[in-house]
C-alpha cells in the first residue's frame, strides 16, 4: 500500500530562521507516527506544511496520494486536523460545532454518533466555555473526526490534560489505530509517544536526528544504560566525560546524566575518583536508556557536549 | 452552499447568545432613540426628522465595532484557524459573516423604526427606497469594519480605532449632530466622511425626495463601501500570530481612504457642502397636491401644497381631514384661513414647552428687559410696525413673518429670545382684530410648512442668522399656539 504521507526535503525560513531544513519522513497507512522534539525544533511547522496552513519554501509534501502543494482543498477534504492553537467560539455548542464544520466537508459523520464516540452526550447542549480542558479536547477530536478522514493530525493532544483526561485522550487515539486510520502525533511526553506511536521521528533544530520504533531508538543506545548522579560538591565535566565508556554526559553543578555501555567498570573509576576528590554520593540511579534518555541525548545532549 | 447557510445561521444565533453583542448592538442604537426623543420632543413628528441619523448609528454600531470586534476576537481565540483547517475557502466564511452582521443590523434599524413609530413617528415616505439606502449604508460600513478588523491586532485596538472613526463622524461628520448646527469649516470635514451620506441617504427616504434625493450619497456609499470590502478581503488575517505591522500589502488602505477623499472633493466640487437641500424642501416636497371638492370654488393658480396630517406630522384634529389637502390660492376672495373653525382652534396641541424654559421662552406682560438688551428689543418694537415682510402683501403673510421675528433668537438663543416673542404679540394684537388673529395664528399652526422661512432679521437690528430653517419653523409654530392659548384665555395674562 503506497504512504498516507510522504515528505521529502521540505524547507521552510521565517525572516531569515530556518524553521524547517531539509525534513524528510514517510507515515504508512494504519499507523500511528510521532513527530517528537523539543519546543521550536520545527515539529508545529512541519504539521503545518502538511496541512496547508503554511506554504512551504520547497519540498514535496504528499498527503493520501495528493499532491498537499497542488490541491491543499482536496487534501483537506481527506484529513482530520486538531491543533493546539485553535479553539471554538464561547457560546457554541458541542453539537452546533459538529453539525457546522460537518456541513463543510462532502462526506461526514452524523453529530450524535461522534458526540456518544467522544463521550460528549452529556454535554452535547453545554456552551463551549462550560466544557472542562478534556472536554473541549474531546471536542476537538470529535471534530477531526467529522469528515472520517483517511488520515488524522494531532497537535499535542494531550498537553495541559489532568491524568484521568489524557489516559481516556489515550484511549482514544488507540481506537483510531483499530478504526483502521492513519494518525500523525506530536507530542513532548516521551512515554505517551513510547505507548501509543508505532514509528517516532525525532525532529530537533528543523531536522530529523531519529527515525525507528520506539525499540530501535532504544537499542539504538547501544543498550546503554542510563546514569544520573548526584553529589555533595560540584562535578567537573571533564572529568566525568573521561570516565570509562561514558557518552553524551551532560553536567550541571553537582548533577550529572550520561550513558555507558560499561556499568560496572565505570561505577569502580566514579567510585575511587570520588573517594579521592572527597566528595560523597548524594543519589545515583543506573537504569535500562527510556525514549526519553535517547530524546535526551539526541537534542539537548547534542548541544551541550 | 449549504454549508455557507450553517455558517451563517450560527454566526446570528452566536450573536444572540452574546450579552455585549446584544447591548452594543440593540441597547446602544436604542438609548441614542430615546436620547434623541427627549432632545427634540417639541417637534411635530416625533423623530421623523431624525431618523436618518438613527439608523446611521445603529450600523456604525454594528458595523464598526461589531463585526470587528467578532472578528478579531475569533482570531485571537483560534476560531479562524480552525476554519482555515477545512475545504471550506476562507473568503467564503467572511461573505457569510458580513450578510450575518447584515442582518443583525438590519434587525436593531427595523427595531429603531417601530419603536419610532411606536411613539408616534409616521411611516417613512418611501419604504422600498429606504431598504435600499439602509443596505447601501451597511455595505458601506460593514466594508469599513472589516478593514479595522485588519488593521487592529486585537480587540482593545478595535474599540481604540473604532472610536477614532465613530467619534468624529458622530461629532462633525452629521450624524449625531445635525449639520446646521455645525460650523461651515465643519461642514466641509463631513463632506469627507461617510457618515453624511448615510444619513442624507436615510433621511431622503425617510422624509425627503427618496431615490432622486440621495444619488450622490448612495453613490458615495457605494464607493466606500466596494474600497473598503476589496481592502478588507485582500488585508483579511486569521491568524493572531500574523501583526499587522509586519505584514504586507498595506498599500490596500490607499483605496478606502482615497475613496473618502474623493467623495469629499467631489462634494466641494458639485457644490454640496452646506445643508442639503432635501432638509428644507423635505416636508414639502412629498406633499401631495390634492383638490379637495370643499375648496372648489377657488382655482390654484399656482398651488402651494398644503401638508397631508399625518406625513408631516402636523396635528390635526379627526375632523379637520378635508382641510388637509386643500389647496392654498391667494387670499382675494377667500383666503383658507377664514374656514378655520372653533374646533380646529379648539384642537390646537395646546401641549406647548413652558414659558420660562429654554424652547420658545416668552417673557410676561411686565417683565422688564435686561439693560444691556434693552436696547435691542426697543428697537425692535419701534421697527416692528413699518418693517416691510411684517406689512407688504396678504395678512396671512405678514404675521407669518412676525412670528419669525420671535422665532429666529429663539432659535440661535440670543439673550432677547424672551423679550421678543412678548414684543411680537404686542404688535399682533394692536394691529390685528383677535378673532381674525386667532384663525390666522391657527391657520398657521395647522400648516407650518408653508411660506418662505425669514431666518434673518438684521434690518431689526438683531444679528445672527438660523442655521437648520426647520427649526424656526418649528419655533414660530410653537409661537403661534402660545399666542392661540392667549388669545382664547386658556392662559391667563
Amino acid at each position: 500500500m503506497p504512504a498516507k504521507v510522504v515528505v521529502r526535503d521540505l524547507q521552510k525560513r521565517y525572516g531569515g530562521v530556518d524553521a524547517v531544513r531539509g525534513v524528510s519522513f514517510e507515515i504508512q497507512p494504519g499507523e500511528i507516527f510521532g513527530l517528537l522534539g523539543p519546543n521550536g525544533a520545527g515539529k508545529t511547522t512541519t504539521v503545518e506544511c502538511l496541512i496547508g496552513l503554511r506554504e512551504p519554501d520547497s519540498g514535496y509534501v504528499e498527503v493520501c496520494g495528493l499532491d498537499a502543494r497542488r490541491e491543499p482543498a482536496e487534501v483537506k477534504q481527506r484529513i482530520g486536523v486538531a491543533l493546539q492553537s485553535t479553539s471554538l467560539q464561547d457560546q457554541i455548542t458541542p453539537r452546533e460545532a459538529l453539525r457546522v464544520f460537518g456541513s463543510f466537508y462532502r462526506q461526514r459523520t452524523d453529530a450524535e454518533t461522534l458526540l456518544k464516540r467522544f463521550a460528549l452526550g452529556e454535554k452535547a447542549d453545554a456552551r463551549f466555555a462550560t466544557l472542562s480542558g478534556g472536554q473541549r479536547q474531546r471536542l476537538a477530536l470529535a471534530l477531526a473526526f467529522v469528515n472520517r478522514p483517511e488520515l488524522v493530525l494531532l497537535d499535542e493532544p494531550t498537553t495541559g490534560l489532568d491524568p484521568q483526561s489524557r489516559r481516556e485522550l489515550h484511549h482514544d487515539i488507540e481506537r483510531m489505530k483499530h478504526d483502521g486510520c492513519t494518525v500523525l502525533l506530536t507530542t513532548h511526553y516521551l512515554e505517551e509517544a513510547e505507548r501509543l506511536c508505532d514509528r517516532v521521528a525525532i525532529i530537533n533544530h528543523g531536522q530529523i536526528v531519529a527515525t525507528g520504533t520506539p525499540r530501535e531508538l532504544m537499542a539504538q543506545a547501544g543498550g546503554a544504560q542510563s546514569v544520573r548522579l548526584v553529589t555533595l560538591k560540584a562535578l567537573a565535566k571533564k572529568r566525568v566525560a573521561a570516565l570509562p565508556a561514558v557518552e553524551d554526559a551532560v553536567c550541571n553543578g553537582p548533577e550529572a546524566t550520561f550513558r555507558t555501555t560499561r556499568p560496572t567498570e565505570m561505577l569502580a573509576a566514579l567510585t575511587s575518583w570520588l573517594a579521592a576528590d572527597q566528595n560523597e554520593i548524594v543519589d545515583l540511579q543506573i537504569r535500562q536508556a527510556s525514549l526519553e534518555d535517547v530524546f535526551i541525548a539526541l537534542t539537548q545532549g547534542a548541544e551541550k557536549r | 452552499m449549504n454549508a455557507l447557510l450553517q455558517h451563517l445561521r450560527l454566526s446570528l444565533r452566536l450573536h444572540l447568545r452574546n450579552k455585549m453583542a446584544l447591548l452594543y448592538g440593540y441597547l446602544f442604537p436604542l438609548i441614542f432613540l430615546v436620547a434623541f426623543a427627549v432632545l427634540y420632543r417639541h417637534e411635530r413628528v416625533p423623530l421623523l426628522r431624525h431618523m436618518g441619523e438613527l439608523l446611521t448609528v445603529a450600523v456604525l454600531g454594528g458595523a464598526c465595532f461589531g463585526l470587528p470586534t467578532t472578528l478579531v476576537s475569533e482570531r485571537e481565540r483560534g476560531v479562524w484557524r480552525r476554519y482555515r483547517l477545512t475545504p471550506i475557502p476562507t473568503w467564503a466564511v467572511v461573505a457569510s459573516t458580513a450578510v450575518a452582521r447584515y442582518l443583525i443590523v438590519l434587525s436593531a434599524g427595523l427595531l429603531q423604526l417601530g419603536l419610532a413609530l411606536a411613539i408616534g413617528m409616521t411611516l417613512p415616505a418611501h419604504p422600498f427606497a429606504l431598504l435600499v439606502a439602509f443596505t447601501f449604508v451597511a455595505f458601506a460600513f460593514i466594508g469599513l469594519g472589516l478593514v479595522i478588523a485588519a488593521l487592529a491586532d486585537n480587540v482593545p485596538a478595535v474599540q481604540a480605532l473604532g472610536q477614532c472613526i465613530f467619534l468624529p463622524m458622530l461629532i462633525i461628520g452629521g450624524v449625531a449632530v445635525q449639520l446646521g448646527a455645525l460650523p461651515l469649516w465643519a461642514q466641509h470635514v463631513s463632506a469627507f466622511f461617510p457618515g453624511r451620506y448615510a444619513v442624507e441617504a436615510l433621511q431622503a427616504c425617510v422624509n425627503g425626495a427618496g431615490f432622486s434625493g440621495a444619488r450622490f450619497s448612495l453613490l458615495a456609499l457605494g464607493l466606500s463601501g466596494v474600497a473598503g470590502c476589496m481592502a478588507g478581503a485582500k488585508l483579511f488575517r486569521w491568524d493572531a500570530q500574523q501583526r499587522f505591522s509586519t505584514r504586507g500589502g498595506k498599500a490596500w488602505l490607499v483605496p478606502v481612504f482615497g475613496a473618502w477623499i474623493a467623495v469629499g472633493l467631489l462634494a466641494e466640487w458639485r457644490g454640496r457642502i452646506g445643508i442639503p437641500v432635501d432638509r428644507e424642501v423635505a416636508p414639502v416636497a412629498q406633499v401631495r397636491v390634492t383638490p379637495v371638492p370643499s375648496a372648489g370654488s377657488v382655482t390654484p393658480p399656482a398651488p402651494v401644497a398644503a401638508p397631508v396630517g399625518p406625513a408631516v406630522g402636523i396635528v390635526l384634529p379627526p375632523e379637520a381631514g378635508p382641510v388637509a389637502g386643500r389647496v392654498l390660492t391667494p387670499p382675494p376672495p377667500d383666503p383658507l384661513w377664514t374656514r378655520v373653525t372653533k374646533k380646529e382652534i379648539d384642537a390646537l396641541d395646546y401641549n406647548v414647552p413652558p414659558d420660562q424654559g429654554i424652547v420658545a421662552p416668552m417673557a410676561g406682560p411686565d417683565e422688564q428687559a435686561d439693560d444691556f438688551i434693552k436696547d435691542q428689543v426697543d428697537g425692535v418694537r419701534n421697527k416692528l410696525p413699518s418693517w416691510p415682510p411684517g406689512t407688504d402683501g396678504d395678512e396671512l403673510r405678514c404675521i407669518r413673518n412676525v412670528l419669525y421675528v420671535a422665532a429666529v433668537p429663539d432659535a440661535i438663543q440670543l439673550p432677547v429670545e424672551r423679550y421678543l416673542p412678548r414684543v411680537v404679540f404686542e404688535h399682533l394684537i394692536d394691529t390685528y382684530p383677535r378673532e381674525k388673529l386667532t384663525k390666522i395664528l391657527t391657520w398657521i399652526a395647522m400648516t407650518p410648512e408653508e411660506g418662505m422661512v425669514i431666518d434673518d432679521i438684521s434690518d431689526l437690528g438683531i444679528e445672527g442668522a438660523a442655521g437648520d430653517p426647520m427649526v424656526v419653523r418649528e419655533r414660530a409654530y410653537l409661537y403661534a399656539i402660545k399666542f392661540v392659548a392667549r388669545l382664547t384665555g386658556r392662559v391667563a395674562e
